[in-house]
């Protein structure tokens, strides 16, 4: 029956297929004919890359006996297809020029891109917005020569420079000049805590004291450099123009002691006790004493208590204990005899009897005779005299913690403290001063 | 036969462009960020800052600019970006030879 009909459809149209089960997503023209017209009017379709002009190919069987043979044939002929159209079939020279036609396009695709952007900004008028004038092109033009940044500045330029201080008129290195002008103003954190303390210390003073002294030849005191060198913290530091200072610090006698504002160590030293009568904690730093000013009765006093060996450096005595470890006997030794005459003799020989009679009065009378200078010349090679004020500190701090007897207040302590620890410094020589520097914390805490 | 194979060439163009689309290559995008990055488009632009100039800010016409800046740009392109380009599309070529 198919088969007369497909004759009957006459010579013109072909047998018509039968239907096919269609794939999914594959286009399949509905009527044969329609595809047989589209493919005279497109003659190379059937060479062409698309899949869908595949099946605009119409099948030459038509019978149901056939179908399974035209699945074969349109298998085959999709296959071919496919082959004709697998780039891999392609020769390498074709595939390079298609690979270079697609950089060109890209390229193009670019350009043009730019193009269009230039033109917009050109049109809409912000194309030259970016440009700066010429000039200031020229004033900020990179640097590039050896030994500038790319400012043209020169690198650590301002180490070397010296500025005057407008208050002092003193020349100050410029990394330094900071925090000079801090403490030389009397602004800042510390210098006001400081003066607080040197109050509290010169009410203590006047207590103590009952005549001023004028404040002429404080006035030209050196301000401690070497201090500020240190690479410690400092807690303290004096103002070497304030009014207190010099009050307190001026002696009746004429004694006066240098101090070196530095160390972060808590010294409870003799003089320090006064001035810093509020804080104990808060250290001061004595590290000698200038003999010129001293009678002959208070340089035997003094050299009974004290190492009194002269620094080079600065011309003074030093104030640490008779052991302390810069000095020698023998220096001591020399500087007795020097200032009180051959007969003089170290104090060590003399009996301890004298020192165990040490009182808060005595001890008191000889503090209140040490007074502080302005500020010490140590300079910023003499570190030695720097760590002996820590050294210092520690020996005499460890005394005072040992002697906690006193229920007055903690500056007495500090005094009790160095009278007990000058005698018993004496009593207990072998022994280094070095282990006794735990306790010192425990006293701080 | 030229007209049929330029049908087929571009017929075959299309059916890549195709691919590069559904498979979501961006060769353009690459080629636009590599482009940036050596520097080429700066220089691009100091190119049409002259010719602007010559040609004066009020008058300057597209099809100018593109007659300008085209085959300089062309031209600019360094050989580093241009190997890597077309390494790339070889390679996606290759990866998508059965269409």
């Amino acid at each position: 029956m198919m088969q007369q009909q497909c004759r009957r459809d006459g010579g013109r149209a072909e047998a018509r297929p039968p239907t096919l089960p269609s794939a999914p997503g594959s286009f399949v023209s509905p009527h044969p004919t329609v595809g047989r017209q589209l493919l005279k009017l497109v003659p190379t379709v059937q060479r062409g890359p698309g899949l869908w002009a595949l099946f605009l190919n119409p099948l030459p069987c038509c019978r149901p006996l056939c179908y399974e043979q035209s699945e074969r044939r349109l298998h085959k002929s999709l296959q071919m297809k496919m082959e004709e159209m697998s780039l891999s079939g392609l020769d390498n020279s074709k595939l390079e020029a298609i690979a270079q036609e697609i950089y060109a396009d890209l390229v193009e695709d670019s350009c043009l891109g730019f193009c269009f952007e230039v033109h917009r900004a050109v049109k809409c008028g912000y194309f030259f917005l970016d440009d700066t004038d010429p000039d200031s092109m020229k004033d900020f033009e990179i640097v590039d020569q050896p030994g500038l940044d790319i400012f043209g500045q020169v690198f650590n330029q301002w180490k070397s420079k010296e500025c005057v201080c407008p208050n002092c008129s003193r020349s100050i290195a410029a990394s330094r000049f900071a925090p000079h002008l801090e403490k030389c103003l009397g602004m800042g954190r510390n210098s006001s805590r400081i003066a607080n303390r040197r109050i509290a210390n010169s009410n203590n003073m006047n207590k103590s004291e009952s005549d001023q002294e004028d404040n002429d030849d404080i006035n030209d005191n050196d301000w401690s450099y070497g201090s500020e060198k240190k690479a410690k913290k400092r807690k303290s530091d004096k103002n070497p123009n304030s009014p207190r200072r010099s009050k307190s610090l001026k002696h009746k006698n004429g004694f006066s002691v240098c101090t070196s504002a530095s160390n972060t160590l808590p010294l409870l030293f003799s003089s320090s006790g006064e001035l810093s009568n509020s804080d104990p904690f808060k250290y001061n730093n004595s590290t000698g004493i200038s003999y010129e000013t001293l009678g002959p009765e208070e340089l035997r006093s003094l050299l009974t208590t004290q190492c009194g060996v002269i620094s080079e450096h600065t011309k003074k005595m030093c104030t640490r204990s008779l052991r302390c470890p810069q000095h020698t006997d023998e220096q001591r030794r020399a500087v007795r005899i020097y200032f009180l005459g051959p007969s003089a003799v170290l104090p060590e020989v003399e009996s301890s009897l004298d020192n165990d009679s040490f009182d808060m009065t005595d001890s008191q009378a000889l503090i209140s005779r040490l007074q502080w200078d302005g500020s010490s010349d140590l300079s910023p090679s003499d570190s030695g005299s720097s760590k002996t004020s820590e050294n210092q500190g520690w020996g005499l701090g460890t005394n005072s913690s040992e002697s906690r007897k006193t229920k007055k207040k903690k500056s007495h302590l500090s005094l009790v403290g160095t009278a007990s620890g000058l005698g018993s410094n004496k009593k207990k020589k072998p022994k280094p001063p070095a282990p006794p520097t735990p306790s010192i914390y425990d006293d701080i805490n | 036969m030229v007209v049929s194979k330029k049908n087929k060439d571009e017929q075959m163009r299309a059916a890549i462009n195709q691919k590069l689309i559904e498979t979501g290559e961006c060769l353009k995008e690459l080629l636009r960020a590599k482009l940036i990055e050596c520097g080429w488009k700066d220089q691009l632009k100091a190119h049409c800052k002259e010719v602007i100039k010559e040609k004066g800010l009020e008058h300057v016409t597209f099809d100018d600019l593109v007659a300008e800046i085209t085959p300089k740009g062309r031209a600019l392109v360094p050989d580093s970006v241009k190997k890597e380009l077309l390494q790339r599309i070889r390679t996606f070529l290759a990866q998508h030879a059965s269409l």
